[in-house]
């Protein structure tokens, strides 16, 4: 009993100790995409430079946006990577604060669309990526964002569902396929639902495809560009579609949180981030398209990357604010039509 | 004898309808090939091994099982007491009380999380970890007084009552008498509270934060992100774990008594 | 019987305070938050709730889930407890062993595993294929059979161990006397067997159909988006929406729902055995 107490006694301690520990220590939140390869490139050897503790939460941007969101009263994130479209809807909310970029040495060798994505100085772009389609061609041939709903494919297709950030860009691809691309998705989402049964799942984490993929549970799937290494060391002869309505894509951008506990160290990591260095190395490791243009890559890499001003132009992309002002809308018709 | 082979065979196909995942689990986690796969591609200990070079794995394994011992244990710390009061006592609402102390078998995991993260965590600042201990504590309360009132109902009163009347103190008697006599029952306790708290994932759903996590929901995490077969060969290790500390229990101290 | 109450006070008092504060107040203010708005009381986030047609598909579904896999897992259950409880204590003593083992291993391993077994290449379509019961493949995963299997599997053995005690407990020639008045296996089972076991069918079959309704890796894994259930919509419209009404009311409904179904299961269990 005596020994039973103490115990709980010294639980209790350790447990608000954790809270309390004096260490310099940096908060981030990213995808849950590659943290081998990110623990080994960034996280560890900036905690041996900086002298202080990387503690990294993952999640997907929209599940981690909501978290801010939920703790804006007493943020624990000190730093956050997301998409456009979801630092556009942080900033609406009033979650982040302005980038003092004078602070970012590397900010200069950026690309200039990676500059201010959204305006105000509220973020700073780190990579890119195309979306398209991943298939199998040894099943299958895609020319067409309208071969998703092909009779081939049918009960072969993992469709990304409309709250992750491949979804809208792939609703958006297939809209224009249809010759009916207006900002309401109707066309597309109508589409979808009258093929829904033809789907796997409507997916949420593309980290998972890789398994049904390889399971032979889907042959085709519309993917970004930083998904693809898992698909490319398959033991299949797997495809990346170049679509004749062209591939789509997006940024994801770095942010400050508000009110950030450590905004210097925030900031000391994202120059970190963006440093040419560290940029080659994530690129050669297949992990993120660069958005220095000091980067420079042999065509080996380049080729499986969105790499270089000229491939980055020729992507179709949705607007971030044409996004977040469409979203709810999106969503209310998907789950009235598709989530049945 | 019609009937014996009947009941083999149903016995056979639930058995192995039940035993079945775990051993495709066990196999798979042997694999030598990069994706989870049954059969098994080739034969191989790497992925055993890379579970522990996995940190995170490492960091929650670490969490969980602080959560579940020192959870357990202060259940234990206020279920003893309570189950003692109820079996030996005139306890005013009596049965209120033990309504209160069961509650959490019966609501939903996901909601006691869910309330903790809304009302603690967010607006009070409070820790994870703290929450988590909470939450642990009052998911095992109700297990602690189940087992350890059913060791206690076999426990006859007199004994004690004899003690006091030969000068021992009400404390010094249930130290002395009652304790010794249901330690079998508690150590059940804290099996199957251990057991429940570590498997735990509604819970701890929403009561993650940056570096805090408990081990069920970051296996979760990466099967979102990784699917090669470090998580079934860290399942598997787990499960052998769990079936290792139950069977010494069953062989020591006849553990199923008292569940 | 001990009366100080005082003592009998500072015993209790520290659990039940701590199941108060920690578990139920938190619990019921989550409860109270889907019935305010800014005004004051008001249902609003229930007709909200209910009149949004996913809303009730998931409902629907969650019942329906709940429900099948509870009379699957008591039938199947008594066929196995017969079986069991017929064997020679060693043999006994060996399967429950088998049936408990599997409630010590992590649900997420549990069912992950089904991903492998019930794939287009897995276990389950390799058998149907090559048996001719299929012409090919079939579709499993992520569908409402994938989750039933997996809540199956998860919550069968509390059914099981529920049915052993239930058959332990009962009078030992009570089934040979009933075959001797010339009763088949039938009635033996409807007459005999059941009403002396409905205790132990109450208790399994409210831990499965409350286990069902409360799972959340197995809809989850199984399920996924297609399938959603109501925990999982509660985990979703959190995490995606913070909308925390929503959750409340989903709240509302799954502790309803388990409640009811203790009390209905009682009822029934009380009904039988008065007549």
């Amino acid at each position: 009993m005596r020994k039973a107490l103490l115990a709980s006694g010294a639980a209790l301690m350790l447990f608000t100790q954790g809270a309390q520990a004096q260490e310099r220590k940096l908060v981030i939140s990213v995808y849950g995409f590659a943290q081998d390869a990110f623990k080994t490139i960034l996280y560890d050897p900036f905690e041996a430079k900086c002298g202080c503790k990387v503690v990294v939460e993952t999640g997907n941007s929209v599940e981690r946006l909501a978290k801010l969101e939920a703790n804006k009263g007493n943020p624990v994130i000190d730093m956050a990577v997301v998409s456009t479209a979801d630092a556009l809807a942080a900033s609406r909310a009033g979650l982040i604060a302005p980038i003092d970029v004078t602070k970012l040495s590397n900010y200069d060798k950026l690309y200039d669309i990676a500059k201010d994505p959204i305006g105000g100085h509220l973020s700073v772009g780190y990579t890119f990526y195309a979306t398209s389609i991943v298939y199998r061609a040894d099943k299958v041939t895609i020319n067409s964002w309208n071969d998703l709903f092909s009779k081939e494919l049918a009960g072969r297709v993992a469709f990304p569902n409309v709250t992750t950030n491949q979804g809208p860009p792939t609703l958006y691809m297939v809209g224009k396929a249809m010759g009916q691309n207006t900002p309401d998705l109707k066309a597309p989402i109508a589409k979808v639902a009258e093929h829904k049964d033809d789907f796997v799942t409507f997916y949420v984490r593309s980290s998972q495809l890789v398994q049904l993929m390889q399971q032979e549970e889907i042959w085709a799937a519309p993917i970004g560009r930083f998904a693809w290494d898992g698909f490319a060391k398959m033991n299949f002869p797997i495809k990346w579609a170049s679509p004749k309505e062209g591939q789509t894509g997006g940024m994801n951008v770095m942010m400050l949180v508000k009110g950030a506990k450590n905004k210097d160290l925030a900031l000391e990591f994202m120059d970190y981030w963006l440093s040419t260095e560290i940029q080659t190395k994530l690129a050669e490791r297949l992990v993120d398209s660069p958005s220095n243009k000091e980067v420079k890559l042999p065509p080996a890499i380049a080729d499986n990357l969105t790499y270089g001003d000229d491939i980055v132009k020729t992507l179709d992309l949705q607007p971030a604010d044409a996004i977040l002002d469409n979203r709810d809308n999106w969503l209310s018709q998907w789950n009235a039509k598709v989530g049945q | 004898m019609t009937s014996r082979l009947l009941s083999t065979i149903i016995l056979t196909i639930v058995m192995l309808f039940l035993i079945g995942p775990f051993l495709i689990i066990v196999a798979a986690s042997l694999s030598a090939g990069d994706t989870l796969a049954f059969p098994p591609q080739g034969l191989s200990f790497k992925w055993v091994l890379k579970v522990f070079e996995i940190e995170s794995f490492r960091a929650s394994f670490v969490m969980s099982m602080m959560l579940a011992i020192l959870g357990t244990l202060a259940a234990l710390v206020i279920g003893i007491p309570v189950s003692y009061a109820l079996a030996r006592y005139k306890v005013p609402f009596g049965e209120t009380v033990r309504t209160i102390v069961s509650a959490p078998i019966i609501v939903p995991g996901i909601i006691v999380g869910l309330a903790l993260l809304r009302y603690l965590v967010i607006p009070l600042g409070f820790n994870i970890g703290l929450a988590l201990f909470m939450a642990h504590t009052a998911l095992v309360l109700p297990y602690a007084v189940r087992v350890v009132s059913a060791s206690m109902v076999n426990l006859r009163s007199d004994i004690e009552e004899a003690a006091v009347l030969l000068g021992c103190s009400r404390l010094g008697a249930f130290l002395r008498v009652v304790l010794p006599s249901i330690r079998g029952g508690i150590l059940a306790a804290f099996i199957l509270g251990f057991v429940t708290s570590f498997n735990q994932v509604p819970v701890s759903l929403f009561l993650s934060g940056p570096g805090v996590r408990t081990l069920p929901i970051d296996m979760l995490a990466y099967l979102e992100t990784t699917y090669d077969p470090s998580v079934a060969a860290l399942s598997a290790l787990l499960a052998f774990m769990s079936i290792g500390i139950v069977f010494l229990a069953e062989r020591f101290l006849g553990f199923s008594r008292y569940v | 019987m001990f009366q100080n109450r005082a003592e009998a006070l500072a015993l209790a008092l520290p659990a039940a305070l701590f199941a108060a504060v920690v578990f139920i107040a938190p619990v019921v203010i989550l409860l109270s938050e889907g019935m305010r708005n800014a005004e004051g009381w008001s249902l609003a986030s229930y007709v909200a709730f209910f009149t949004t047609p996913l809303n009730l598909t998931v409902f629907i579904r969650t019942l329906k889930l709940g429900a099948m896999v509870t009379v699957v897992a008591a039938i199947i259950g008594y066929a196995t407890a017969l079986c069991i409880v017929n064997l020679p204590p060693k043999g006994r003593g060996r399967m429950v062993g088998l049936v408990v083992l599997p409630l010590m291993i992590s649900p997420v391993a549990r069912t992950y595993a089904w991903i492998v077994i019930l794939g287009r290449t897995g276990f389950v379509n390799q058998a149907l294929t090559g048996l001719g019961l299929t012409d090919g493949p079939i579709r499993i995963l992520f569908s409402e059979t994938a989750v039933f299997i997996g809540l199956l599997q998860l919550f069968l053995p509390l059914m099981i161990i529920a049915l052993i005690s239930a058959l332990e407990n009962m009078p030992r020639d009570a089934i040979p006397a009933a075959r001797v008045l010339g009763a088949n296996w039938l009635q033996v089972f409807w007459k005999v067997i059941l009403p002396l076991t409905k205790e132990g069918l109450v208790i399994g079959g409210t831990l499965v159909f409350t286990g069902s309704l409360t799972a959340y890796i197995t809809p989850a894994i199984l399920g996924g988006s297609k399938v959603l259930m109501l925990e999982t919509l509660l985990y979703q419209r959190v995490t995606v929406a913070n909308d925390f009404a929503s959750a409340s009311v989903i709240a509302m409904i799954l502790i309803v729902m388990s409640f009811s179904a203790n009390l209905l299961l009682k009822r029934l269990a009380t009904a039988r055995a008065k007549r």
